[in-house]
């Protein structure tokens, strides 16, 4: 077991399982989503890539290229709410804008679901 | 330079050819589109020069479209008719100018040529130049291939190079059809390439051998020359002349059979090396001491005779062109029927060599020696390739092919001269010094078939042993070849060779020192090189087999590793 792979793992699994969190319910309905989980989830994957700055290996390359993409659907996501929404009331989006919202955040969620799946696929076909 | 000349000779053909035609197609368009544009139509007023020569067009070349843009007068009816077989006339004499222009001889050997020489310009790879291309220079070729090098094939026989292009070659293998001791086909085919690596003159007149050598060395004072001579005179000229390689096919016989006379392990060893069929590293047939019969007093023979010689085995020797007042007490005069084989002592005999110039006198002896005595050591020589599947159901011992021993050495010294110097090493050594080797590649590579690369060490693809050896950490050849899932196990392969600043190390030990600009020789199967490749490519791979540890790849990660968990010990 290697530690590393312990700790990125951890951060690359709980982005993806945020971004679910934050996805399920209506599309159009600001009730059925969280700001709260969409914050955190950008705050995770950002911590995901900063834990592959260094990494030369071809693997580091993809997580690295799907975490900058998850983080900048999810943070456009997070812009699209605070510019439609009345200031101190995170429920007065109005139902075409939450679309979008969590359409971008639905992108985002492909983008961490092929950043796990590598993940996995690589820690199992390792050698060592 | 060599192409544009090839360029303006083509072009040049093509223009004197087609000047007649393209005059007269320029006179009869002038003349219909005129005449056309000056002739009045219904509206009163004549065509326009656009439409004219759209008409034309049309009718010249026999598409006949009907009368554009509206009906025609009588008067220009009259002057299209004119025009129709004029037009017609032309064209057809044009074309038939150009079918017998392509079908022209000349002007397909000057295309061919100046295609092939546009594909060796193309060619972005090391290659060699092949001058001669008959069993020899075939196989040769073959096993280039194989060793995915290229070669540009010339050779005065235009079925040869037929049959060049027919092969399923895996990499580019341009030929040409001419005489290779012309110097504009020698340029045409590279020699001045900065890739070119070597010029192998294979040719059977050995005169042309020599020239194509001293014309090579004028052309190009660099480049590599190998060269087949058996004539002592012309061995003697080459040998003045700078990096040239005179390969002896008889020569390399006599070694060879001395080699598997006296030192069967070797032998075995060498075969395998260079990668012969159903070699059995196991199997050594140590030869008694005793009389060997010599069948065939040629170039080979006296060759063969000499080394047999040389190490006191006693020939008898059977050919019919002996002379009489030459004969000596082991010589018998005559073809080696059963009565001469039987005179020359063959129940007694422990060695025969069918050493003939023909595949069929050789097998006959075969036939004849193995109901005389079936357990002597037979030696056939095999002159022509086609017939290997005969040779191989023969059984003999040891089957020399002269075209196949000189092309597999020559691939030898181009592929890995490194291999080369190896054999002529161990060939000098004791034969303890060939068992300890037989038995150290039998331990790495147990029954894999016997793969041979040379690694550059610390150029762009082994950029991470320049990092570990930029830290300060010193790297040997054991951790080169441990295996990426376990460093306590090492790769199916061995470092035969290493050369540093042009000093060679046969079979280095295992913990010596590597250095940048290492050249290391391994034998390995093939999976154990592309393992090897990705190791010395990747920095992560490289670190855990020369320290045995993985720290964390990213900064983060990597700077708390080394401010807290980091082995003490090992820092």
């Amino acid at each position: 077991m290697n530690l590393e792979k312990v700790i990125v793992g951890f951060f690359a699994i709980l982005a993806l399982a945020l971004n679910v969190v934050f996805v399920m319910g209506d599309i159009s309905n600001p009730t059925h989503h969280n700001v709260w989980i969409l914050t955190l989830a950008i705050l995770i994957n950002l911590i995901a890539v900063g834990l592959k700055l260094g990494d030369r290996s071809q693997l580091g390359a993809i997580l690295m290229a799907t975490g900058l993409v998850s983080s900048l659907l999810l943070i456009s996501a997070r812009l699209v709410w605070v510019a439609n929404a009345d200031s101190g009331d995170d429920l007065s989006v109005a139902s075409e804008q939450m679309v979008l919202i969590v359409s971008l955040a639905g992108g985002a969620l492909v983008s961490n679901l092929v950043s796990v799946l590598t993940f996995a696929a690589d820690t199992v076909i390792s050698r060592r | 330079m060599a192409t544009t000349s090839d360029l303006n000779r083509v072009t040049s053909i093509v223009l004197r050819f087609m000047r007649g035609p393209i005059l007269l197609l320029i006179v009869v368009y002038g003349l219909g589109i005129t005449g056309m544009s000056l002739i009045d139509g219904h509206n009163g007023r004549p065509m326009s020069l656009f439409h004219a020569f759209y008409f034309f067009t049309y009718t010249a070349t026999t598409t006949g479209f009907g009368e554009i843009p509206g009906d025609f007068t009588d008067q220009q009816r009259l002057w299209a008719i004119l025009c129709l077989y004029m037009g017609v006339v032309a064209w057809l004499y044009a074309i038939g100018s150009i079918i017998k222009l392509v079908q022209n001889p000349h002007f397909i050997t000057a295309v061919a040529e100046r295609r092939f020489a546009r594909t060796v310009q193309t060619i972005r790879e090391p290659f060699v130049i092949i001058c001669g291309f008959g069993d020899t220079g075939s196989l040769l070729a073959r096993g280039l291939s194989d060793n995915l090098m290229s070669a540009v094939v010339i050779d005065s026989d235009p079925e040869r190079i037929k049959a060049l292009a027919m092969r399923d070659y895996w990499v580019k293998m341009p030929g040409l059809c001419g005489d290779a001791s012309v110097p504009k086909h020698l340029v045409d085919a590279g020699i001045k390439h900065p890739l070119c690596r070597a010029v192998v003159s294979l040719i059977p007149d050995e005169e042309l051998d020599l020239k194509i050598a001293v014309m090579t060395r004028f052309l190009n004072s660099k480049v590599r020359i190998i060269c087949r001579a058996t004539d002592k005179q012309q061995q003697e000229h080459l040998s003045h002349l700078q990096s040239v390689s005179v390969i002896d096919p008889f020569e390399l016989f006599g070694v060879q059979l001395r080699t598997a006379v006296t030192g069967p392990r070797l032998h075995n060893l060498s075969q395998w090396l260079v990668g012969a069929k159903s070699v059995d590293m196991d199997r050594q047939t140590q030869i008694p001491p005793g009389n060997w019969i010599l069948c065939g007093y040629g170039r080979m023979g006296r060759r063969l005779h000499k080394y047999l010689n040389s190490n006191d085995v006693s020939t008898v020797i059977i050919d019919p062109g002996l002379k009489e007042s030459k004969l000596s007490s082991n010589m018998i005069k005559g073809h080696a029927d059963y009565d001469n084989l039987l005179k020359a002592g063959i129940r007694d005999a422990v060695g025969l060599v069918a050493g003939t110039d023909s595949d069929s006198k050789n097998l006959r002896i075969l036939l004849s020696a193995g109901a005389l005595n079936p357990d002597v050591y037979m030696v056939v020589r095999q002159n022509h390739h086609e017939n290997e599947m005969v040779f191989n159901a023969a059984h003999v011992n040891l089957t020399m092919q002269p075209s196949l021993l000189t092309a597999r050495t020559i691939l030898l010294k181009l592929i890995s001269p490194l291999i080369a110097q190896f054999l002529d090493h161990l060939r000098a050594q004791e034969t303890a010094v060939t068992e300890q080797v037989v038995e150290r590649l039998y331990q790495a590579l147990a029954s894999h078939k016997p793969h041979l690369w040379t690694q550059k060490l610390c150029d762009s693809s082994s950029f991470a042993i320049q990092e570990q050896l930029d830290k300060g950490r010193v790297l040997r050849l054991e951790d080169l070849i441990r295996s990426p899932a376990d460093r306590s196990k090492s790769l199916n392969c061995l470092p035969m060779v290493l050369e540093r600043g042009g000093e060679a190390v046969m079979m280095p030990d295992l913990k010596a020192q590597v250095k940048p600009g290492d050249l290391v020789v391994f034998c390995g199967d093939t999976q154990s090189q592309q393992l090897l490749n990705a190791n010395i490519s990747n920095p992560y791979t490289m670190e855990y087999l020369i320290t045995g540890l993985e720290p964390p790849r990213g900064y983060l990660l990597n700077w708390v590793w080394r401010k807290w968990f980091q082995p003490k010990a090992k820092a």
